[in-house]
């Protein structure tokens, strides 16, 4: 439970814009800084948690907090310009404000990994919920076995955080297997060529003593899913995190449940276990 | 404690309250249209019609500002809305339907994160109850464990007498401050009589078994047949006493502006709609089973509550006939 008596939960903390990254041309990383010192100070979150951000005028929107935890006083989110709201906070230019309420929902249980293997399998947009843990992984390297990273988008210009790929691949503690859908490949390319679910199942990663942590589209989880399970993986070992419309954030306004279960508040991360057992409503 | 007033001191008691300086909402017609609104004078007080639109606007506005923005270069500046600003609030002649929704949505207000909105206005009103003495077809509150005569959130409750008047019985400490404060314009209870209350003739449902079958049908071809025919207008959310989705939307220029929390509906289309084109519920009977579900099922499991207090409106106002009461009886009759 959360003491939040006497304050409007609804209100927003100020932040400004510090750097704006293009990932892709429809793709944006904006960095953001807390405008008052206190809320600096305080503001703390766990992988896998979101926030809503605003574009004044315009209303909110409910990203994960993509930056890690261990990276202190900024956040980053990452989102695509396809919405009113995206697209006028794709308008904003370093210096400008922001709002963001948050961190809301529940996170990656980092804790239970520690002393495991972790594989990461990500499609296109759908990195920045997990890039939050791979550089909080990252930055606690000793704390985990083998890292594996399978990503992949569409094409080539559809991979998001490139230099961070880059980053990845050329380390020696993390095998990076990138990948485009057949077609999206130029003629540099110097990853694989196939869907991620195939990528995966050659990668073969050992499910021994490993967690796998998914997030992509719902036909990418669906293919990926029966892969994990070929290879060894049961349903507890597998965690994902889901994304429903949603408004307040706080279990209230009623849109993201998937039946009885509130992405907002029971979630959105989840193990496969769970997922399954819900409704197909997501 | 147990009183009686004669409906010349209810009256008295609404024009003091009113002339305090307090909000006092009870139904009145607006333009024809019998609505909960803030009475100008006890005179306009109705108490033969049930409104329109239920009670919980006192505490939960179909729209409300949340916080204004104002923008000056790239700085921005947020305005709190200050919950003093609240008036101290006598909620009368609520029906036992209307009444018995106000704790159901305490629930969800103050689950975990609390929305000073609705609890700030909550803890500044006292309700007054009225028990109705006259149903109509749609009425089904008795079918799902409420009465004409069911004081749940009511902190005072009129029933009507034989020959005018009220008894008056307090349920709560806000209730009893009232009478004490005012205790002139009450009297002791005689034995006078009580107008027969209204029987609504829906019979009761067995809301277990209405919510095993709930638990274990989420795809079945009944959602199709039920709902098919729904147009997603929403109306039955925007009637409903219980009904508390909402919208956060900002209304204003990249300049100036406010942002507000206004009703919503799970009917409409465009609530779960991902600005991505991908929709949960993609299809109108998906979207009034999650009105089913939410109202006799996920607020059970989450709260151990029934989102649905029997008003009827949902009934009355659907533009295409659609029955909740005949839906939710079936599904009873379905579960073994």
């Amino acid at each position: 439970m959360c003491d939040h008596s006497n304050q409007n939960i609804y209100l927003p903390h100020l932040a400004t814009v510090a750097e704006v990254i293009d990932e892709t041309p429809d793709v944006r990383t904006l960095k953001l800084v807390f405008q008052d010192q206190q809320v600096r100070d305080s503001f703390s979150f766990r992988a896998g948690q979101f926030a809503e951000y605003s574009a004044f005028g315009a209303g909110e929107s409910t990203f994960c907090i993509a930056s890690s935890p261990t990276r202190k006083g900024y956040i980053e989110c990452c989102f695509r310009a396809v919405g009113r709201v995206t697209e006028e906070l794709r308008r904003l230019e370093p210096g400008d404000s922001i709002g963001v309420r948050g961190p809301y929902g529940n996170s990656f249980p980092i804790e239970e990994f520690y002393g495991k293997n972790l594989v990461f399998v990500a499609g296109g947009i759908a990195l920045p919920p997990l890039r939050t843990l791979i550089w909080n992984c990252l930055d606690l390297r000793d704390k985990f076995g083998d890292i594996t990273i399978v990503y992949g988008a569409r094409t080539e210009a559809d991979l998001v955080y490139k230099r961070e790929l880059q980053e990845w691949e050329k380390r020696s503690d993390v095998r990076l297997v990138k990948t485009v859908d057949p077609g999206g490949n130029g003629p540099e390319w110097d990853g694989q060529v196939g869907f991620v679910p195939t990528v995966l199942e050659q990668a073969a990663p050992s499910a021994e003593n490993t967690v796998a942590l998914v997030c992509g589209p719902p036909v990418m989880i669906k293919f990926t899913l029966p892969v994990l399970e070929k290879l060894g993986f049961s349903d507890d070992q597998v965690y994902t995190t889901l994304e429903n419309r949603m408004k307040c954030g706080l279990g209230k306004c009623g849109r993201c449940n998937v039946g009885n279960v509130y992405v907002c508040k029971d979630g959105p991360v989840f193990t496969a276990r769970q997922v399954k057992a819900m409704p197909l409503e997501y | 404690m147990q009183k009686q007033i004669t409906q010349q001191n209810l009256n008295a008691l609404l024009d003091t309250l009113i002339k305090e300086g307090k909000r006092v909402v009870a139904p009145r017609i607006n333009a024809g249209t019998p609505l909960y609104e803030p009475l100008k004078s006890s005179a306009e007080m109705i108490t033969d019609q049930l409104p329109k639109r239920s009670g919980k606007e006192a505490f939960f506005p179909l729209c409300e500002d949340i916080m204004s923005y104002e923008k000056e270069g790239q700085q921005i500046t947020l305005t709190d809305i200050d919950p003093a600003r609240f008036p101290e609030t006598v909620l009368v002649g609520v029906r036992p339907c209307d009444a018995a929704a106000v704790p159901v949505l305490d629930a969800v207000f103050s689950w975990d994160y609390k929305d000073e909105f609705f609890l700030e206005r909550r803890k500044k009103t006292t309700v007054i109850g009225l028990a109705c003495t006259t149903a109509d077809d749609a009425c089904f509150c008795t079918a799902v464990g409420l009465s004409p005569s069911d004081s749940k959130g009511s902190d005072l409750f009129l029933t009507p007498l034989e020959g005018g008047g009220y008894n008056c019985e307090t349920f709560s400490e806000k209730g009893e401050t009232l009478i004490n404060k005012y205790k002139e314009l009450f009297a002791e209870p005689d034995n006078a009589t009580t107008i027969p209350l209204a029987r609504p003739q829906t019979e009761t449902f067995d809301l277990k078994k209405v919510k095993a079958w709930l638990d274990s049908h989420f795809e079945d071809p009944a959602w199709d047949s039920v709902a098919t025919r729904c147009v997603g207008c929403g109306a039955c959310a925007f009637v409903c006493p219980a009904c508390h989705c909402f919208d956060i939307v900002d209304e204003g220029t990249e300049k100036s502006g406010k942002r507000r929390k206004n009703w919503d509906a799970c009917g409409f289309w465009k609530f779960t709609h991902h600005a991505s084109g991908h929709n949960p519920r993609d299809q109108q009977p998906k979207r009034y089973r999650n009105r089913i579900m939410h109202k006799f099922k996920y607020y059970d499991d989450k709260f151990g509550q029934t989102l649905c207090t029997g008003c009827g409106r949902c009934i009355r106002l659907c533009p295409v006939g659609i029955d909740i009461a005949a839906i939710v009886e079936e599904i009873s009759k379905k579960q073994e």
